[in-house]
């Protein structure tokens, strides 16, 4: 079971449309997913047209097995389940490394009810936290969209600054482009810049600006469902392709 | 996760669709088109007898049970469960004999429904696919019903459960081949004859052959259209047995007319050996290429594509056979001659109980096996153990002809290290009757390629070395397989259900 967490110490810059689209795209191929929704905001829960849970709104649920898997809700597509969760999960990364080892009572619990996952895709909510911590040593790898403008820059120098703070593992991060107007000399040369500067860290695949990706609000699904030939909809393909690749 | 079930007929309109509770709504997509389905099993049906159901259509196959429904690609590399592409079905079926070849039971057209019981977001809660299945033929409508199940949604899915369920009578996965296709009965290479121990030995011989003569006749079109190696197998398997009959249930007919039927079934056997063994050999394939070093393997691919070619013109001549008019004839006076105990000349042991007649037949060839085997040792001549393979077999068709006639348990006993003897004994025959075949081979055999035939040769000669090999080998089991088979207990069995006196 591999982690993929979404995030960005800044908001509005695709997290959670990142999540919801690379989780899709993830199930897609075969794989068997749960989405956890860590932001108090609920957008990737919205997204599937999931409700908020009631009974969530309480931290002991980790301790709780039965409590969790009664939580988790199937999407409307295969191998996609959702943890429409909206809460402060303190014991984060407890709960996560549990959820790996095939030993752990959680994972059994997980195995029993046939809710064995291959990849858990988190959408974190964009503060550096104490959940941010936990995330950021659980994961496997954390998915980073950094759109190509001076200020996003900044933040992710920040980003990088507090890993080596905090003696974190710095190649988990994996940085890709959001939001890019390829008709923005701004966003060319930032991104020029960017990928000279990182190395490695920035992946190939770019998610670009588009009113498809905004009118998931709209459709309420994930982009490939209703735009699945056009330009957005196979960006978060390949995006996923290459995720997968490093995993 | 999710369930399957059959409803016989189809769904109507919708008459279970009263108005959902919860605040959920039914939605139902319009049906799809209708598309040309087959229903897939193996001859002798065992996913039927399983309850599973195996349905190519479009370009998919699906596998339903009662647990839920699996899906794959139909394209595959042949109809041999192994040939199917990797894949959930695949691996749901894994358990199927691999020399039996997948077929369609029948056809017809397929059409499919979708439907989801949605709440107020538009949210699916629970999903539901019907399948209704029309057959060509004289068969019924059926309706498959797969629910799946979305996790957390419990309530939804139960709802739309009980609407379906109670939708319309329900049929069993089991009887969904009978009821679409009710032309074509199911098969089984070992036909259940019903006699007591008090019916006469004429008449339970006669059914018993009856019996036999059918289950070689199914297997003729499966010969001709060359689905499988099994249909041939079986066809001689049967026709052995039906000769067996004629041969071990002494004193039941006519001696003079005992003659000519034997005569008669061997005529039907021998245009299928050379076949069989071609079969054989060619089914082995891999484990004569590992029997030999890889230098050998050259000579070895050509004689395997001379026995390729010769069995597509066994094959060939014995479909040609099998069609011919005076072939049917045959086989339709046998059936006759068979159809009524009273019409074949009586012999002495006609009227005896067939359960006295049973024990004293069982009994005397153990006493015959267990005496050749007490005098087997190293020196003993291949022929003695000939000798004690063909008593073995014949002990062994004597107690499954009788089974019905003796406790199941205690006869299931006795059997299992009987064939475990058969098993070394056959091996050590077909190595002995290998060697000389493949000797017969080098020597008949001429083609034009001198090169060729120089590789075939070599390899030919390695091959006999090894296979001589692995028949002392085998031989060298014999000995302590028959004192497994030979225990205290067995033989107190035995004597129980079997000696005369210690049952009178
Ligand atoms: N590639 C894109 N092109 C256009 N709009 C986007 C794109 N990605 C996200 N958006 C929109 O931007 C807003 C913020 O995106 P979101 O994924 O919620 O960001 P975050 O989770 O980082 O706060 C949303 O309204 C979303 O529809
Ligand atoms: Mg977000």
């Amino acid at each position: 079971m591999k982690i993929v967490a979404c995030y960005s110490n800044k908001g509005g810059v695709g997290k959670t449309a990142t999540a919801v689209n690379l989780a899709h795209a993830a199930a897609a191929s075969g794989l068997r997913v749960l989405l956890c929704d860590l932001d108090p905001q609920g957008a990737s829960g919205f997204y599937f047209r999931i409700k908020p849970s009631k009974k969530l709104k309480d931290e002991s649920f980790f301790k709780d097995v039965k409590r969790f898997i009664d939580a988790i809700r199937g999407s409307d597509f295969d191998n996609l389940d959702v943890l429409p969760a909206n809460m402060t999960f303190r014991d984060f990364d407890i709960f996560l490394s549990r959820m790996k080892n095939g030993r752990s009572r959680l994972k059994k619990a997980l195995k029993a009810v046939n809710a064995d996952y291959d990849v858990i895709v988190l959408d974190c909510p964009p503060n550096i936290s104490a959940l941010s911590e936990n995330v950021f040593k659980a994961a496997d790898r954390i998915v980073v969209p950094v759109i190509p403008t001076t200020l996003s820059e900044r933040t992710f120098e920040q980003l990088l600054q507090f890993f080596a703070d905090h003696r974190l593992n710095r190649r988990k991060l994996i940085a890709f482009f959001s939001m890019v107007q390829a008709r923005k000399t701004l966003h060319q040369d930032t991104m020029a810049r960017l990928r000279q500067l990182y190395a490695g860290q920035f992946l190939s695949a770019v998610i670009p600006f588009s009113t498809d990706i905004e009118k998931m609000g709209q459709h309420r699904a994930p982009v490939a469902t209703f735009a699945g030939s056009r330009q957005a909809g196979q960006a978060y393909g390949a995006l996923w392709q290459e995720v997968r690749a490093r995993l | 996760m999710a369930e399957c079930f059959v409803l016989s007929g189809s769904v109507g309109d919708l008459p279970w669709a009263e108005a959902p509770a919860g605040g959920l709504r039914l939605v139902s997509a319009p049906e799809a088109e209708a598309v040309d389905f087959a229903l897939l099993d193996c001859f002798d049906r065992p996913l039927t007898g399983s309850g599973r159901v195996l349905i190519e259509a479009g370009a998919e196959l699906t596998l339903l049970t009662d647990a839920g429904r699996l899906a794959q690609t139909a394209a595959r590399a042949g109809n041999f469960p192994g040939d199917l592409a990797p894949g959930p079905v695949r691996t749901a079926i894994a358990d199927l004999p691999f020399l039996r070849s997948l077929l369609a039971l029948g056809r017809g057209r397929m059409v499919e429904q979708r439907l989801a019981l949605l709440d107020d977001q538009d949210k699916t809660q629970a999903r539901a696919r019907l399948w209704r299945l029309e057959p060509k033929g004289r068969g019924v409508a059926v309706t498959l019903v797969a629910l799946q199940r979305l996790r957390g949604y419990d309530a939804a899915y139960d709802q739309l459960a009980r609407r379906l369920r109670g939708a319309g009578p329900h049929l069993p996965l089991t009887a969904l081949a009978a009821t679409l296709f009710p032309g074509c009965p199911p098969y089984s290479a070992k036909p259940v004859v019903p006699f007591t121990a008090d019916s006469a030995a004429r008449s339970t011989a006669t059914a018993l052959i009856a019996a036999h003569l059918a289950v070689a006749r199914q297997n003729e079109a499966g010969v001709i259209a060359d689905i499988d190696t099994e249909f041939l197998h079986d066809y001689r398997v049967a026709l052995r047995k039906v000769r067996s009959i004629l041969s071990l249930f002494k004193g039941v007919y006519d001696p003079a007319l005992t003659d000519e039927l034997k005569r008669a079934f061997s005529d039907l056997m021998a245009p299928t050996g050379r076949l069989r063994d071609l079969d054989v050999y060619l089914l082995d394939r891999a484990f004569y290429f590992e029997l030999l070093p890889d230098r050998l393997h050259p000579g070895l691919e050509a004689l395997f594509a001379l026995f390729a070619a010769e069995r597509e013109r066994q094959l060939a001549g014995l479909s040609r056979r099998l069609r011919s008019k005076p072939y049917g004839a045959e086989m339709v006076r046998l059936q006759a001659v068979f159809a009524d105990p009273e019409r074949l000349v009586s012999g002495p042991a006609a009227d005896l109980p067939v359960g006295d007649f049973a024990r004293g037949l069982i009994w005397k060839r153990y006493r015959k096996l267990c005496r050749i085997a007490r005098e087997i040792g190293p020196e003993t001549p291949d022929h003695e153990i000939h000798m004690l393979r063909i008593n073995g077999k014949k002990l062994r068709y004597l107690m499954e002809f009788f089974a019905p006639l003796f406790p199941g348990k205690q006869m299931a006993k006795l059997i299992k290290p009987l064939k475990r003897l058969q098993d070394t004994l056959g091996r050590f025959n077909d190595y002995s009757v290998q060697q000389s075949s493949l000797a017969q081979f080098v020597e008949t055999h001429h083609a034009a390629d001198r090169v060729a035939d120089l590789a075939i040769a070599q390899s030919l000669g390695a091959l006999i070395a090894v296979l001589h090999q692995r028949q002392l080998e085998e031989r060298a089991r014999v000995q302590s397989h028959f004192a497994d088979f030979d225990s205290p207990a067995t033989r107190e069995t035995f004597r129980k259900l079997f000696h005369h006196e210690a049952t009178a």
